[in-house]
């Protein structure tokens, strides 16, 4: 499975790569995945992507990734073009706006901020099937909105084709998180996963 | 990325990002003596190191004032007998490569290796550049792994070789492998403790210079002319032969009809293509790339009709690939670079080098990429763009802004820009710089400049940049009587790469370092006009700026203020709480002070009045804004309690003071 995880810099992208990684080595599942550090985190447009199974490049192809999870929309749209034809998006409903997009606001060269109806509509368009997930809110509601991506990790393995059970992904959530937060990550962990059973 | 992984004694499979890997095989060779100076896409190297530096003693780890230092600090323990390790961003190389050129004469005794880690596409770099030539011009062996695994196994390697012939060995990484992560093998980590060893008993001459420099000379052309035909080095390549599913190896004189001569991350691009082409073929991987195997080269081209040579960046295989056919076989269709075929720029993926080979095979493509990524692409750009940006409550942002009004009209100066977060002026929705270079040249530049032009020149430089690269500069420009001012952005921190240590940062890595201060520094250089400035108090910092811009002869600004990131983190550790900012509805006339020329993530406009409204979560609470509005409508949420001492805690509490201050507003 090709997944692209994606969302705004200082969200815990990473994070959620290396989730599903830690689950891969205790499986044994081959795993490859392609990260970036550096300039792109001051709030710039972040991006990993992960061969889980197969897959020998750290780069997926244009057109073959099966899910895009997201932690913010308007970077789910932004890379669509990786999606496969029919393949999945899971995303955050939350919108987070540019400083730039503000300015030009205020400046008068944008009369409103981009919605998330229309960013929606343009995944649909692509032909995605769309999960959409208020995962402030859950995360919230398991106790801290930092584990807002360990959410949308719990929200990934309740697809179908996931093809790491879900005892071994809470494993290595606890084994991912600080300590003193594992319980409110298992908890936000639950809450993602029902969340997409509940839309499957 | 887990420490974990990287600690762990027992051999065992873990999921490591290639930087960890790379630790890792340092730590099982025993390295002693580590030191760095950041840069991506190398930085988590050090950054591992560090951590492990507090949990054994039996290793050395350093942040040093630049490249060259942490090279040279490496090599002393080398001379002495000690394995050392550094390892350094592609530009990086430039700064150590006066020293690196002249170790490779002298040779080392214990193990160095060290790590050049190329950005092709610059992500983050100021350029493409192309460290292989480091390797070939400087005749030292280089080795290029293209995985985790690889990059585990080549460290390691390294070390060996590397005292078998009492040279350095460089291993060169792309971002694309350094960023690379995946199940990593490992072995036993046995370690020996730190011991000091008896010059006295190692002693023999490091000394390189005429007689001695081409006695050093001829033995160097000796070394990599024996390293060419060492099966060690020629174990690092391998031949395959693909047979539409899987790959085997094979001799290289088996190869016919259709070749690939790849190397690094290229390799997989290759093979995953054709694993999709289901295309038969052989593939030379080189995991040397200096000395080249010329042999092997010579006996894996000589039976085939065409070769594709898949490398990114410089043509560097391809020419050898060139050079050798002619004799081995001249009438070989040699594909790569100069037929047109690749672009000796930006990064590779599958569907640039499957195309090539599809039509190479004569195959069909399985997927029509481009058109995919075309189609896409229409609706993808509904996105607006999202270019990296100063974080909320960075102190740089604050300096900038009273620059800017201190110089009223910004077109009126040079500007000359650094290496740092404040790059970021000269990204696009900024564009905001006159040039920038590298670390330290803006004051090189700005000397220059400030001969050749009317206008004021105003030359930027950071705290770490300062210790790195940018002394000599500012010693020329008081020794020339520079008529300039230069801003130095002192924020604790190397900010950009992850916030470490440098020689002026409050931060350690080591209980014995000293911190530097600038100001001294400056004045010990006998800088006559020196303005202190706190980087957060934005409109009285205009009227000093001010007064610095218009000082006839060399002003230097000095900005103090945390980097927004580094602070924070330590405070919150520290079980600190942050208090936001809000906007006063009643009184905001949505004259948009506090965005315009400002740009911080945390504010934006509530579409439902079109007046400015702070995200609680994003702000942290430095106050700048306030200072921006002219309406006085911009606080701290303490206000709301009546005091500084009941910070606010949750989103929740923000909510409900958000309805409390919109009922004040209404009295
Ligand atoms: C020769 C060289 N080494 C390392 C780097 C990587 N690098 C980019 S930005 C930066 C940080 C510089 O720190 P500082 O000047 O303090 O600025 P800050 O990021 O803290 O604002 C570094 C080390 C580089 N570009 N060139
Ligand atoms: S990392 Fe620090 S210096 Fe860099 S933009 Fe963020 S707050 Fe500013
Ligand atoms: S106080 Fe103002 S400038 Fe500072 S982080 Fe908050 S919103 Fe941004």
């Amino acid at each position: 499975m090709n997944v692209i995880y994606c969302g705004v810099g200082g969200q815990g992208i990473v994070l959620m790569s290396n989730i599903v990684g830690e689950a891969c080595a205790r499986k044994g599942i081959h795993v490859v995945s392609g990260e970036l550090h550096g300039l792109s985190q001051r709030s710039g447009s972040v991006i990993v992507h992960q061969r889980i199974g197969e897959g020998l490049s750290p780069l997926i192809p244009y057109g073959e990734a099966d899910v895009i999870l997201a932690l913010e929309p308007m970077e789910a749209l932004r890379y669509i073009y990786f999606l496969k034809p029919g393949g999945t998006v899971i995303t955050n409903t939350r919108l987070i706006h540019h400083p730039y997009e503000t300015e030009n606001f205020v400046k008068g060269k944008i009369d409103k901020y981009i919605t998330y109806e229309e960013i929606v509509e343009n995944i649909r368009k692509s032909g995605a099937k769309l999960y959409e997930i208020d995962a402030l809110k859950l995360a919230e509601e398991a106790g801290t909105a930092l584990a807002q991506n360990v959410v949308l990790v719990g929200a990934l393995t309740a697809l179908p084709d996931f093809p790491i059970d879900k005892e071994t992904m809470l494993e290595a959530v606890k084994a991912s998180v600080p300590e003193k937060a594992v319980e409110a990550n298992v908890r936000a962990f639950e809450l993602g996963y029902k969340a997409v059973k509940e839309l499957l | 990325m887990s420490l974990k992984e990287v600690l762990k004694e027992e051999p065992h499979t873990g999921y490591m990002l290639a930087n960890e890997a790379i630790v890792r095989a340092a730590l099982e060779a025993d390295v002693k003596v580590a030191a760095f100076y950041p840069g991506s896409p190398q930085t988590e190297i050090l950054d591992t190191f560090e951590r492990v530096s507090h949990y054994r003693d039996d290793i050395v780890v350093e942040i040093a004032a630049n490249e060259k230092v942490a090279l040279e600090t490496a090599a002393g323990a080398a001379f002495v007998g000690l394995r050392g390790f550094t390892s350094m961003k592609s530009v990086g190389g430039n700064v150590a490569s006066d020293t690196l050129y002249s170790l490779a004469y002298t040779g080392v005794k214990g193990g160095l290796v060290v790590v050049i880690a190329d950005d092709p596409y610059a992500h983050s770099s100021q350029s493409e550049q192309d460290g292989r030539w480091f390797g070939y011009t400087a005749y030292l062996p280089m080795l290029e792994p293209s995985n985790p695994q690889e990059a585990y196994e080549m460290v390691k390697k390294a070390f060996e070789l590397s005292e078998k012939y009492g040279s350095v060995v460089l291993v060169r990484t792309t971002t694309r492998v350094n960023h690379q992560s995946g199940l990593v093998k490992v072995g036993k980590l046995e370690r020996t403790p730190f011991d000091k060893l008896s010059w006295k008993e190692n002693r023999r001459s490091y000394a390189t210079v005429g007689s001695l420099a081409r006695k050093f000379k001829a033995e160097l052309l000796e070394k990599i002319a024996k390293m060419k035909e060492d099966p060690e080095f020629l174990a690092l390549n391998r031949v395959e032969y693909f047979d539409g599913k899987e790959a085997k190896e094979v001799k290289p004189e088996e190869a016919k009809g259709i070749g690939v001569i790849t190397s690094g991350v290229s390799y997989s691009y290759v093979l995953e293509s054709l694993q999709k082409l289901g295309g038969e073929a052989y593939v030379l991987k080189l995991g040397v790339l200096n000395p080249i195997p010329e042999k092997l080269i010579g006996d894996f081209i000589e039976g085939l009709d065409k070769v594709v040579v898949v490398e990114e960046l410089f043509p560097y295989i391809e020419g050898f690939v060139r050079q050798i056919a002619k004799e081995r076989n001249p009438n070989l269709e040699i594909i790569g670079k100069k037929s047109g075929h690749f672009l000796e720029m930006l990064e590779y993926n599958v569907p640039i080098v499957i195309k090539v080979l599809a039509e190479v095979l004569g195959r069909e493509l399985p997927f029509d990429y481009e058109g995919h990524f075309k189609r896409m692409w229409e609706l993808a750009k509904l996105a607006p763009p999202r270019m990296p940006t100063f974080c909320a409550g960075c102190p740089h942002r604050a300096t900038f802004w009273a620059l800017r009004r201190a110089m009223g009209r910004p077109e009126n100066y040079y500007l000359a820009n650094d290496i740092g977060c404040y790059s970021m002026l000269a990204l696009e929705h900024i564009g905001w710089t006159d040039s920038l270079l590298a670390m330290g040249a803006s004051l090189g530049i700005a000397h220059g400049v400030q001969h050749s032009a009317q206008e004021r020149v105003v030359a930027l430089v950071g705290d770490s940049t300062f210790f790195h690269a940018a002394l000599p500069g500012i010693v020329n420009a008081i020794r020339n009587n520079s008529k300039m001012t230069l801003i130095i952005l002192d924020n604790a921190v190397t900010a950009m790469t992850g916030q470490q240590a440098h020689p002026g940062s409050p931060k350690k890595v080591n209980p014995y370092e000293k911190r530097i201060d600038i100001e001294s520094v400056l004045r010990g250089l006998g800088v006559e006009k020196i303005v202190v400035i706190d980087s957060f108090q934005a409109r009285k910092n205009i009227g000093k700026l001010r007064e610095a811009l218009k000082y006839d002869g060399l002003s230097v600004v000095i900005s103090r203020g945390d980097c927004a990131l580094y602070h924070f983190r330590e405070y919150r550790r520290a079980g600190g709480k942050i208090v936001p900012y809000f906007v006063d509805k009643e009184a905001c006339e949505r004259a948009y002070n506090c965005i315009r020329d400002f740009g911080c993530p945390a504010i934006v406009i509530d579409e439902t009045d079109l007046k400015a409204k702070i995200l609680p979560e994003v702000c942290v609470g430095c106050g700048v804004c306030s200072q921006l509005c002219p309406h006085n409508a911009i606080h701290s949420t303490a206000i709301l309690y009546g005091g500084e001492d009941k910070p606010y805690v949750t989103i929740e509490d923000y909510r409900e003071l958000e309805q409390i201050m919109l009922r004040r507003g209404g009295q």
